[in-house]
């Protein structure tokens, strides 16, 4: 007997997606993560184009983690010209990248993800019942967009990061109005763990699972670093940034249509519990109790964890922000100006820690400083294998087979991951139906 | 009397628009209360897909014919559609360059699987149905957003600036970017809204709000060339979000 499960339209995340997976006789004959977003190919549109509008345009990949494109996009541009920006500037664009993380995982554990294990259909109907979660998630989630907005001049498609540097430095009193909403930010960190300590449990699957992310050097952030770390079973491997295409040889897996990426053959989850298991050392201290907290112990074998690990980045980016806000009213603001380019033929690749993800951006240029290519991997291109793999082992490893509970398990799974399809730029789309 | 029935859609495009609505964190909560929100599935798995709406917000171009339909559908079952964001109004930056071959980039980008993807030249809204209003911007204002909601809310129509993004940038006493620094700047010729954000920035403007009415492309084009700047380079930084008016003639 055959058994067809299937969501339409997947709700509550960013983009156009789908779930179908099949059953024969129980056993999962087809499990796929369907992608319905038009091919906008920017990649291609953007050829010819003169090295500063390259940002501007790729960042609008994507909405919530803009700041992740054009930051990324602006680190392969440097790479490729040979331009080496200032410290202050890497600490600033440093400070934007976790206002956006702050952003987004508010935005996800407290209008996408909680409302699921409470059972409400979103975070409107939530805000009837628990007016204070949500609050303190949109709180949260002013809070990022107030660092993105200090730093980037504008939340979404930020503006002021530029080749070389910022457009305008952030004043100090915009800064003293950071720390002050900071600091109230580091009180609602402490009822965030207590909210998402107190849900129910979710274990849909437990798997042996492949971490991919970006090294971070010293602190765990998302911006500096040129080196990729994939951690299998304990065992840990480098990749240089600009080698990031031996993790993404796309390959057909049986039972799916999506061209996967993997490592060695295994399908890897980049994200936030890939960033606690490969940079736990370099945590605050009070990120590092969050994990007990909420009984995160990694590695984790359970894909629902991922919404813990953002809970754990929200405070350890929150505590890190305003140690960044201090040393710089401490040690001052200095004008400095965007470090000059010369336009010369090159390549260059930028590879960062998305809210969601590893990213990144690969780019040549010509003399002139024109593109004449452009390659963007994005996170969730890089989780569809992981994320197909989870589908798998969540309708497998369910006592139940009726097609709602497993819907129910499959969308959440799903959402853990906290999916971007505008982002999925190399995806497929909805692909056509083959058997298996 | 009863709550205006709203949608919230998108169709292909980067979200932004709607997350500008979900960013609105302080009006947020009274906003869902003073109108029924029925159908928006970025925000809820609970949405009415079939009931009749007084008011549709649809955001992105159109680039398949998914979206194409999905467009109709949403226009035959609202009173009145609005378009959000750049990309709706004008096609965006996925139209950047309308003589581009698309099986070509099809081909380029996805391998021989992109033959088969459902991809169509992107459109704006009004290329393919009736649009009532048109809100532009890269992503939308909030200030903008919300005042033209409670507009239509109390029964008037929502009103837009109609001079360029110069004139908020005078407002504000800046430099002039283009006269004084002989930037590219597309403020003399892109709407105004946005409180000249990027000139505001010392950054000149990239017209992600799409053009002013009646701009005046040629007259532009001869001052950038008195600048010495190549027409084609010029052309294609005023053509990135939106067509300018010689691309129709």
């Amino acid at each position: 007997m055959s058994t067809q499960i299937q969501i339409e339209h997947l709700a509550r995340v960013e983009g156009h997606g789908g779930i179908t997976v099949e059953l024969d006789d129980g056993v999962v004959s087809m499990f796929r993560f369907d992608i319905f977003e038009g091919a906008r190919l920017l990649e291609g549109l953007v050829r010819g184009r003169g090295y500063e509008d390259i940002s501007p345009i790729l960042s609008r990949i994507c909405s919530i983690c803009s700041v992740a494109h054009s930051l990324t996009s602006l680190k392969a541009t440097e790479n490729a010209l040979g331009v080496k920006v200032t410290p202050q500037t890497e600490l600033l664009r440093d400070l934007l990248y976790r206002g956006e993380s702050i952003q987004s995982h508010a935005l996800h554990l407290f209008c996408l993800a909680v409302p699921d294990y409470l059972d409400y259909p979103s975070v409107i109907a939530l805000a009837a019942d628990h007016l204070d979660a949500v609050k303190l998630g949109l709180r949260l989630k002013t809070l990022g967009n107030s660092i993105q907005e200090t730093l980037g001049g504008r939340a979404v498609h930020p503006v002021n990061a530029i080749v070389g540097g910022f457009g305008k430095l952030p004043s100090v009193d915009s800064l003293v109005a950071l720390r002050a909403a900071l600091i109230q930010g580091v009180a609602d960190c402490e009822t965030t763990i207590k909210v998402l300590a107190s849900l129910p449990v979710a274990e849909f699957c437990h798997t042996d699972t492949v971490f991919a992310a970006l090294s971070s050097p010293g602190n765990h952030g998302y911006y500096a670093g040129d080196e990729i770390v994939v951690s299998s079973n304990g065992q840990r491997q480098s990749v240089r940034a600009a080698d990031y295409r031996s993790l993404s040889n796309e390959k057909a897996v049986p039972g799916s249509h999506a061209k996967h990426s993997s490592f060695h053959g295994k399908p890897f989850m980049v994200g936030s519990l890939a960033r606690l298991t490969t940079n736990t050392q370099g945590l605050t201290e009070r990120a590092r109790v969050a994990l007990d907290d909420l009984g995160l112990r990694l590695p984790s074998d359970n894909p629902m964890d991922n919404n813990k690990a953002q809970a754990v980045e929200l405070v350890h980016d929150v505590h890190s922000a305003l140690a960044i806000v201090d040393r710089l009213l401490r040690d001052g603001i200095k004008e400095e100006g965007c470090v000059a380019v010369r336009p010369k033929a090159g390549t260059g690749t930028g590879v960062t820690e998305a809210p969601r993800g590893l990213l990144v951006h690969s780019y040549t240029y010509d003399d002139e400083g024109r593109i004449v290519a452009a390659d963007v991997i994005t996170p969730t291109a890089f989780n569809v294998a992981s994320i197909e793999n989870h589908f798998r082992s969540t309708v497998e490893q369910s006592a139940s087979k009726d097609v709602p509970v497993l819907k129910k398990k499959l969308e959440m799974v799903a959402r853990a991951y906290d999916p971007c399809i505008s982002c999925s730029v190399h995806l497929l789309q909805r692909r056509p139906s083959v058997d298996v | 009397m009863s709550k205006t029935t709203v949608g919230l859609f998108g169709l292909t495009g980067c979200a932004g628009d709607q997350l500008v609505i979900l960013n609105c964190e302080d009006q947020l909560l009274d906003l869902v209360n003073a109108i029924d929100i029925r159908d928006f599935l970025m925000a809820s798995s609970a949405n009415d897909e079939d009931c009749e709406l007084d008011l549709a917000l649809v955001e992105g171009a159109v680039l398949s014919k998914r979206d194409e339909e999905k467009l109709k559908r949403i226009r035959a079952r609202s009173k009145a559609l609005m378009a959000v964001g750049t990309c709706a109004v004008w096609g965006g930056i996925a139209a950047l360059n309308p003589e581009v071959d698309r099986a070509k980039l099809l081909f380029e980008i996805y391998g021989s699987q992109g033959a088969q993807y459902d991809s169509l030249p992107p459109r704006s809204l009004r290329e393919v149905v009736k649009v009532d209003l048109n809100l532009t911007g890269c992503p939308i204002e909030k200030g903008q957003f919300l005042s033209a909601v409670s507009s239509l809310l109390n029964g008037d129509p929502p009103i837009f600036p109609e001079y360029p993004v110069c004139t908020e940038c005078r407002m504000l006493e800046n430099n002039c970017l283009l006269i004084e620094k002989s930037q590219i700047c597309c403020g003399p010729l892109t709407v105004a809204g946005c409180d000249a954000r990027c000139p505001e920035l010392g950054i000149p403007c990239v017209g992600c709000r799409g053009p002013v009415d009646e701009a005046n492309f040629s007259s532009a084009l001869a001052m950038f060339g008195e600048k010495g700047i190549p027409r084609e380079r010029i052309a294609a930084k005023l053509r990135t979000f939106a067509p300018i008016s010689g691309d129709h003639s």
